[in-house]
């Protein structure tokens, strides 16, 4: 019992479990706060202050107000539920896609070929990658004109102008940025527990839940967490697909800010600052859900 | 209990003479053909000049600026990338090792950039800058550092997860708790512990970077940094019916060969030990 | 690690830096849009003029040599939201740069008039780079970037030519060039070219139109709407039948809600296209170039609508006299000729023409305007609110 007490004394000593009041411990975040204060409060609060200016120039709250006005309430749920579906949906095959090259013995070389791919993929947005897919399922895209000469002369190119089509054109990115976030965590996954596992009569299935899922939900989570906010903040693809006529708040943001038309820019920094309260809530929730996943895990 | 057994020896037997399971292939495939296929379109309608089918390329090629905005906006990559390691790694480590309340704050932080819209940042950056002490915005030099300072604030979401990830596949008290007993300072434990195990994340976080860094094009205008790749691009002639179509397929191609090499100068020895037993 | 993967590693890296030493060697070949030949020089006024009435010309512009001097002194003007092949901008550029020694340094083409004012308001205190001299916006902004104080007068040399409803009196902004709204039709994909607004709601157009951008916030795309106004029983003072026609037009399934670009026309996507006709002149051009399909820029038979631009020089200027000396050679008669061969009618059009100073194969090459209305600036206001704000509500895709 010395020993465990040893044990117990050098692990405090190390890695002191969570402190009731923090020591001194978060100076080591200080370079990491100093560069975002640089680089990213600073501007931002030029953000913040102008949410309360309307055109003129005079503080106001009527732009927060004006937050459930309108299209925009519609729009929030748009994005939220954009997001939500291609973060999920991302997750899932991206994850299946991973697992694929990393554990379903694939040869090698399609492993790095994926993980390329997928980096140069994961920011293949915007006007490229909506005129691509118009180009491939468009009413004159090569894939359409492909089809209906091999007998489906009826199909006329799927519509891409609607939550659907964007949610389908956002996975060109998502996929990649799951298969790069969740590969090491699937690298991390011993072949000693796998076989450990079969050795004691699991079958795949039962390894799957009882062993590998719980020790990857904690990174699954995070990895779409960060889909969540890669889909919230895109703007450029939906835009050119739609023509604007889908409302995500991303394109009335814009549509506040810039265009050539005199807009309300008080308006469009308010509704950015509800994407962060969006955001951070996000996070919330996700916090939560990992402290249930990692309860289990020597922390 | 037998037979399943039996069936995962074989299972394993077959995954180890390299055939592949078949879910793998079928997963791979459908995979392959949702990206590609893509790309196959933006080729068939950068072809259709005439009479020369591959005008549209040589146009491209033509312009040594092309190279060089791809040179300026490749440098600037790899500086952010360098930069954005070097702040995130250490970060992410001591938040997960000695600082896990504030773990929620700091992923808020590096998530940021994604509600942020990249024009507010930039003309933000430059009111900043161009008054007070430190006047960045008046000088090129001045440009390019907080051109890099931006780009590596917007790789923060993606890096930190890369390597928030990679941490937790090794077990990073452990190690620390070994390297310590064997004498190492945290600076020794960063470098010589924690960098090499976060291979395939770092690299990740890496290719992630070096996509946005040459596709980004907003903050690279306003900054007047005209002569990144994105920024050029546009001097094309976003009017023009094939170049662009060209010009997408060509810095699609490019970074991929970019990340290939980077792919190839960061493997390193393919059989290190991992350290540490299940958590 | 073992030979062969030694071998693998050093053969990839081999192949990839061939590739890349490869494609950086292309021989260098000419850089962007080449300079035309200076225009000959011909007597622009005199009884040899009338003469050669049917060959029209100009002279070169020949700078201020006071404001040449200051100018050189500051070395660089900075331009934003100028793209090339808008209004020919590209020769507009190189050829200042032969007229005057002077760096052009370019920012954000792609800029709307928005991005530009606020481009001015960020770099207030900024005289590097980044801040813009001179802006071209559209005209509702020129009162109130002068309201906001961003703006500083000068009157250019040609400043009387410039028609009264076009200028600021006291010179903060005035008028550069304007366009008409055309249909840009791809006719391959549409053989039977639609000539006028009520064409466009016939059913064999189905899912064909498109316009060039959003309604809600692009200049192109807001006029074109007013445009569609004028010929279905509005006028300029009332722009709702505009959102009633597109409102047909949507519910019909005509309209393809896409934003349409030159690559979208050009392979059949949004085959018959709504903007300026400069553009799409231009984009005619580009892509007979490239050996594609040969497109038909049609000014519609009624509701002819005429957009202006305008132009201003910052406040803030970094190289006030570069400013100045690039508006003297954008409204002396070769500047304007350089828009006009872009197939905008600069603004000193009426003038040019009646002092014949346009070379007449010029003239032919311009479509036929006539009859083409402009609003003014509080009409322009007035259905610009109109149609944003009614967009939604009124034609409003239901999108699912």
């Amino acid at each position: 019992m010395a020993d465990v007490a040893a044990v117990r004394e050098q692990e405090a000593r190390i890695a002191p479990p969570a402190p009731s009041r923090l020591s001194w411990s978060w100076l080591g975040l200080v370079p990491f706060f100093l560069f975002c204060t640089a680089f990213l409060f600073l501007p931002v609060a030029f953000l913040v202050i102008g949410s309360f200016n309307d055109r003129a120039g005079n503080l106001t709250l009527q732009n927060y107000a004006d937050l459930s006005t309108g299209i925009i309430p519609g729009a929030f749920a748009n994005s939220i539920e954009v997001s939500l579906v291609t973060a999920v949906a991302g997750g899932v095959f991206g994850f299946l896609l991973a697992a694929s090259v990393v554990l379903g013995g694939l040869p090698r070389v399609l492993r790095s070929g994926l993980m390329t791919f997928s980096g140069v993929a994961s920011n293949f947005a915007g006007i490229p990658l909506a005129l691509a897919f118009i180009f491939t399922l468009g009413t004159l895209g090569f894939l359409t004109t492909l089809l209906q000469s091999l007998g489906l002369t009826g199909f006329r190119g799927v519509n891409l102008t609607s939550k659907l089509g964007v949610e389908v054109v956002y996975m060109y990115f998502q996929f990649p940025l799951m298969v790069l976030i969740i590969a090491p965590a699937l690298e991390g996954l011993r072949r000693e527990w796998r076989e450990a596992a079969e050795n004691m009569g699991a079958s795949a299935f039962q390894y799957w839940r009882h062993v590998a899922l719980p020790i990857l939900t904690p990174s699954i989570l995070g990895a779409m967490i960060l889909l969540f906010g890669n889909s919230f903040g895109a703007q450029a693809t939906a835009f050119q697909l739609t023509g604007g006529t889908l409302p995500l708040v991303t394109l009335v943001i814009s549509s506040q800010i810039r265009g050539d038309v005199l807009h309300n820019p008080g308006l469009g920094y308010a509704m950015s600052m509800g994407m962060v309260v969006i955001m951070g809530m996000s996070i919330l929730l996700y916090t939560l859900l990992q402290r249930r996943a990692e309860r289990w895990l020597r922390s | 209990m037998t037979t399943a057994t039996a069936t995962a020896a074989q299972g394993a037997r077959r995954r180890r003479r390299g055939f592949g399971a078949w879910w793998a292939w079928v997963v791979f495939i459908l995979g392959a053909l949702y990206f590609i296929l893509p790309l196959i379109g933006v080729f068939a309608h950068s072809i259709r000049t005439r009479p020369d089918i591959f005008l549209a390329y040589r146009q491209v090629f033509a312009d040594p600026a092309f190279f060089r905005g791809l040179g300026y906006s490749f440098l600037a990559g790899l500086l952010t990338v360098v930069i954005s390691l070097l702040i995130i790694v250490p970060t992410a480590y001591w938040v997960r090792l000695r600082v896990p309340q504030l773990r929620p704050v700091v992923e808020f932080v590096t998530l940021m950039p994604f509600v942020i819209p990249p024009v507010v940042l930039a003309f933000g950056l430059i009111r900043i800058y161009s008054q007070g002490p430190v006047r960045l915005a008046s000088t090129d030099t001045g440009l390019n550092v907080m051109l890099v300072g931006a780009y590596v604030v917007l790789s923060f979401p993606y890096m930190y997860r890369a390597v928030d990830t990679g941490l937790a596949a090794i077990d990073v008290r452990t190690l620390t708790e070994a390297a310590q007993s064997l004498g190492s300072g945290w600076a020794r434990i960063l470098s010589r512990v924690i960098f090499p195990n976060l291979r395939t994340s770092l690299l990740s976080g890496a290719f992630l970077t070096l996509a946005i860094v040459i596709g980004e094009y907003t903050i690279a205008q306003v900054l007047a940094r005209t002569t990144a790749f994105a920024p050029y691009l546009s001097l094309l002639g976003r009017n023009q019916p094939y170049q662009p179509a060209a010009v997408s397929l060509i810095s699609f191609g490019l970074t991929w060969l970019a990340m290939i090499l980077i792919a190839f100068l960061g493997r390193g020895s393919r059989t290190r030990v991992q350290v540490a037993g299940a958590r | 690690m073992t030979t062969k993967r030694n071998l693998t590693r050093w053969a990839g890296l081999s192949a990839a830096s061939a590739v890349l030493i490869a494609a950086c060697s292309t021989p260098a070949a000419t850089t962007a849009p080449s300079v035309a030949p200076p225009a000959s020089v011909a007597p622009s006024e005199s009884a040899a003029a009338s003469e050669s009435a049917a060959a029209g010309g100009f002279e070169q512009f020949v700078p201020d040599q006071a404001m040449l001097d200051a100018a050189k002194a500051e070395g660089t003007v900075t331009t934003i939201a100028l793209p090339h092949d808008w209004c020919n901008y590209g020769e507009t550029i190189s050829t200042f740069k032969e007229r005057t020694g002077l760096e052009v340094n370019e920012l954000d083409p792609n800029a709307g008039s928005g991005d530009e004012i606020e481009a001015i308001k960020a770099n207030k205190d900024n005289p590097g780079p980044s801040a813009p001299d001179v802006i071209d916006v559209g005209l509702s902004f020129g009162p109130s970037a002068k309201e906001e104080g961003l703006l500083q007068a000068h009157k250019v040399a040609t400043w009387d030519t410039i028609p009264e409803s076009a200028k600021d009196a006291e010179g903060f902004w005035w008028g550069d060039y304007y366009g008409v709204l055309a249909f840009e039709v791809n006719t391959a994909v549409v053989p039977n070219v639609p000539q006028d607004w009520a064409d466009l709601l016939k059913p064999e157009y189905n899912g064909q139109v498109a316009l060039a951008g959003d309604p809600r916030t692009s200049n192109q795309a807001i006029q074109a709407v007013y445009a569609a106004a004028l010929a279905n029983g509005g006028s300029l003072d009332n722009a709702q039948p505009g959102l009633d026609f597109f409102k047909q037009l949507n519910d019909s399934g005509n309209l393809r809600p896409i934003i349409a670009t030159a690559a979208t026309v050009a392979a059949g996507e949004t085959p018959i296209t709504i903007r300026w006709t400069y553009n799409a002149l231009s984009n005619r051009d580009t892509t007979a170039a490239s050996g594609g399909p040969e497109i038909a820029v049609v000014v519609p038979a009624s509701g002819r609508f005429a957009g202006v631009y305008v132009q201003g020089i910052s406040a803030f200027a970094p190289h006030p006299n570069a400013a100045k000396l690039w508006q003297e050679f954008l409204y002396s008669d070769e500047g304007q000729n350089v828009w006009l061969k872009g197939y905008c009618h600069p603004i000193r059009y009426e003038n040019l023409v009646s002092e014949n100073k346009v070379p007449q194969e010029q003239l032919d090459k311009l479509p036929d305007v006539e009859g083409a209305v402009f609003p003014t600036l509080d009409q322009l206001n007035k259905a610009t609110e109109l149609i944003t704000t009614g967009w939604d509500s009124t034609v409003g895709a239901n999108i699912q």
